[in-house]
């Protein structure tokens, strides 16, 4: 029995992360915005994570998952608000719908897509993105080009004050949730026979195949993991946050783009990995757009290509040879 | 009994037929050698064994049952193992990971949970020699050891075929002397055919193998007894790059 509770000690730097991030957002005015953004990084660093660096597939249409648990979290509140004693249950209804809507289309994608290899799949994944987008827009459903706006519903169900605490802080507390989820989930794949096949598969699939794993299955399950915390993501982030899905907006590619930064940077596949990476990336952005406002891209984009070529396995993989053989190996995965 | 039947396999890349109309059939614990000159279709055909590809024509049975187009993953747990000739190992993963992963996907019952397995690949890793590497990643290993360790992942898979492709190749000729000792003594202990192909090495081909199978040009040149194959005059001749007699080359 301890055997298996020391496999998850090296969520304990992860969750420790979280809590002081917390804290500081807290107990510090001011901070809250800052913290809530890099929750929103490590959460969905971590949950594309479990996609990407655990198979080594890079889905450029991964946002598509966020956008619909968005619209997950909008309908629920903008059909169910009406039903008086459903209360909160509609913000719990909305996060399943969220769930379940994200892991319906990856289940739908993955199908077809995960067949194709590497970059085929890369590029079969942008068309969905932009494919579904354009499928809600042009066939006017859930709003169409407009979008769905619910402040109202939300104030009136729940009063002005319970609403704005609703999307100032609970949606970021959510997000924190997530988070943690993401990681307990990543270190139980990892531990598990599903870590294993996706180890294998990730460095030759092929061999994979040869030594009895159903590839296929075991990247869906992947896929399918990392698609439902995306859209959990979705429907806090933004829709709680927000209380509002414009499609424009929730399907915008640069945030695909920003997730696999992250992932890179912090070091792809590891547990750690994602959470580093995505408080490095947040805070460097954040100050780059305080010294720098309106250049910080400028800076940021050469930047970041300069560190995933020098160190391709991330920080993490750095600092996991680094320290190699000492009592910290158990800690940092 | 019968463990594996080829019958009348090709298999074509483009104009290419690389395999052409194989056919032999595999004992249960036999231990065969398939030899023949570079490009002879030596590892297609065990890629049409292990699954990599579907023959254009032709049927593979394995145990009485028609594999011809089962995929790979399926074929394994029935009780097909193998090596790679330029090893493929999971390169960040440790030696150890490595080898579970053959005991954990690779068996028949499929309920062998992680920690068993890491037990079973202890075991394997110390019968191949590799101990002493167990926590290393399997990419930083050398050539040789990366074999080693390939072959410690195909008998945790406990094959009852286990498919060798030039595994010994590049090794010392001590150490080949030694893996010849080592596998005829799994072969017993565990009931397994094994096909080798030994490729130049005739030494391990004369040390290992009852039987002989001389592939030349995709086809199927001899089968025979191994004093009686390489004493045929039609070995030297392949491997000297004459045509033999009788072949349509
Ligand atoms: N994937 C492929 N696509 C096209 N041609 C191939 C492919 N694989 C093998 N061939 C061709 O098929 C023929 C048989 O190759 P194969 O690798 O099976 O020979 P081999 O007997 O294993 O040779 P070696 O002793 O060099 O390993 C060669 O002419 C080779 O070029
Ligand atoms: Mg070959």
């Amino acid at each position: 029995m301890k055997g298996k509770i020391v496999k998850y000690y090296p969520l304990i730097p992860v969750y420790i992360a979280y809590l002081i991030l917390f804290l500081i957002g807290i107990n510090v005015s001011g901070m809250w915005q800052l913290v809530a953004m890099l929750a929103f990084y490590c959460a969905i660093g971590q949950a594309f994570n479990i996609f990407l660096g655990m198979t080594g597939y890079v889905d450029f249409g991964y946002v598509a998952f966020m956008g619909v648990g968005t619209y997950g979290m909008a309908l629920s509140i903008s059909h169910l608000h009406q039903v008086q004693w459903l209360g909160m249950g509609i913000i719990i209804i909305g996060l399943l719908l969220a769930l379940v809507m994200a892991s319906l289309l990856s289940i739908a994608v993955g199908a077809v897509a995960l067949r194709l290899r590497g970059a085929y799949f890369a590029i079969a994944t942008i068309g969905v993105n932009e494919g579904f987008r354009f499928l809600i827009e042009g066939a006017k459903i859930w709003g169409g080009s407009e979008g769905i706006i619910f402040s109202g519903q939300l104030t009136q169900t729940f009063g002005r004050e319970t609403a704005s605490l609703l999307s100032t802080l609970w949606a970021d507390i959510f997000l924190f949730f997530i988070a943690c989820i993401a990681a307990f989930i990543t270190i139980y794949y990892m531990r598990g026979k599903i870590g294993y096949a996706l180890t294998a598969l990730r460095e030759d699939e092929d061999a994979a195949k040869v030594m009895g794993i159903n590839v296929t299955k075991y990247k869906i399950i992947a896929f399918i993991t990392s698609a439902s915390l995306a859209g959990l993501v979705g429907a806090s982030a933004w829709a709680l946050k927000l209380t509002y899905v414009f499609p424009p907006q929730v399907f915008e590619i640069h945030y695909t783009v920003e997730c696999i930064i992250i992932v890179l940077l912090g070091g792809a596949g590891t547990l750690l990995g994602p959470v580093v990476g995505g408080l490095v990336y947040g805070l460097t952005k954040y100050w780059l757009t305080v010294i720098v406002p309106g250049f910080q891209l400028l800076i940021f984009a050469p930047i970041i290509i300069v560190i995933i070529v020098a160190f391709p396995e991330g920080i993490v993989g750095v600092l996991k040879r680094r320290f190699k053989g000492t009592t910290f190996k158990k800690f940092i995965i | 009994m019968t463990l594996l039947k080829l019958e009348n396999v090709t298999k074509r890349f483009g104009g290419l037929t690389a395999v052409n109309k194989m056919s032999f059939e595999i004992e249960q614990g036999e231990s065969i050698a398939i030899v023949g000159p570079n490009g002879s279709g030596k590892t297609t055909l065990y890629n049409v064994i292990s699954g990599v590809y579907f023959p254009e024509e032709g049927e593979v049975i394995f145990e009485g049952k028609n594999i011809t187009h089962l995929p790979p993953y399926r074929r394994a747990p029935l009780g097909l193992g193998r090596t790679f000739q330029i090893p493929r190992p999971f390169s960040s993963a440790t030696v150890r990971e490595n080898v579970a992963v053959g005991a954990m996907f690779g068996t028949l019952s499929n309920k062998i949970g992680v920690d068993e397995s890491l037990e079973t690949a202890d075991r394997y890793i110390e019968l191949v020699g590799l101990s002493a590497h167990i926590d290393k990643e399997a990419g930083s290993l050398t050539p040789t050891e990366k074999k080693l360790m390939e072959i410690a992942r195909a008998l945790a898979m406990k094959p009852k075929l286990l498919l060798m492709d030039e595994a010994l190749a590049g090794m010392h000729p001590k150490d080949i002397d030694k893996m010849v000792v080592f596998l005829k003594k799994v072969k017993e202990e565990e009931n397994i055919a094994i096909v080798s192909m030994v490729e130049h090495i005739m030494r391990a081909v004369a040390g290992f193998a009852e039987r002989v199978i001389v592939m030349y040009q995709g086809e199927k040149l001899i089968d025979a007894m191994t004093a009686q194959a390489l004493s045929d005059p039609r070995v030297v001749e392949v491997y000297l790059g004459h045509p033999p007699e009788g072949t349509h080359a």
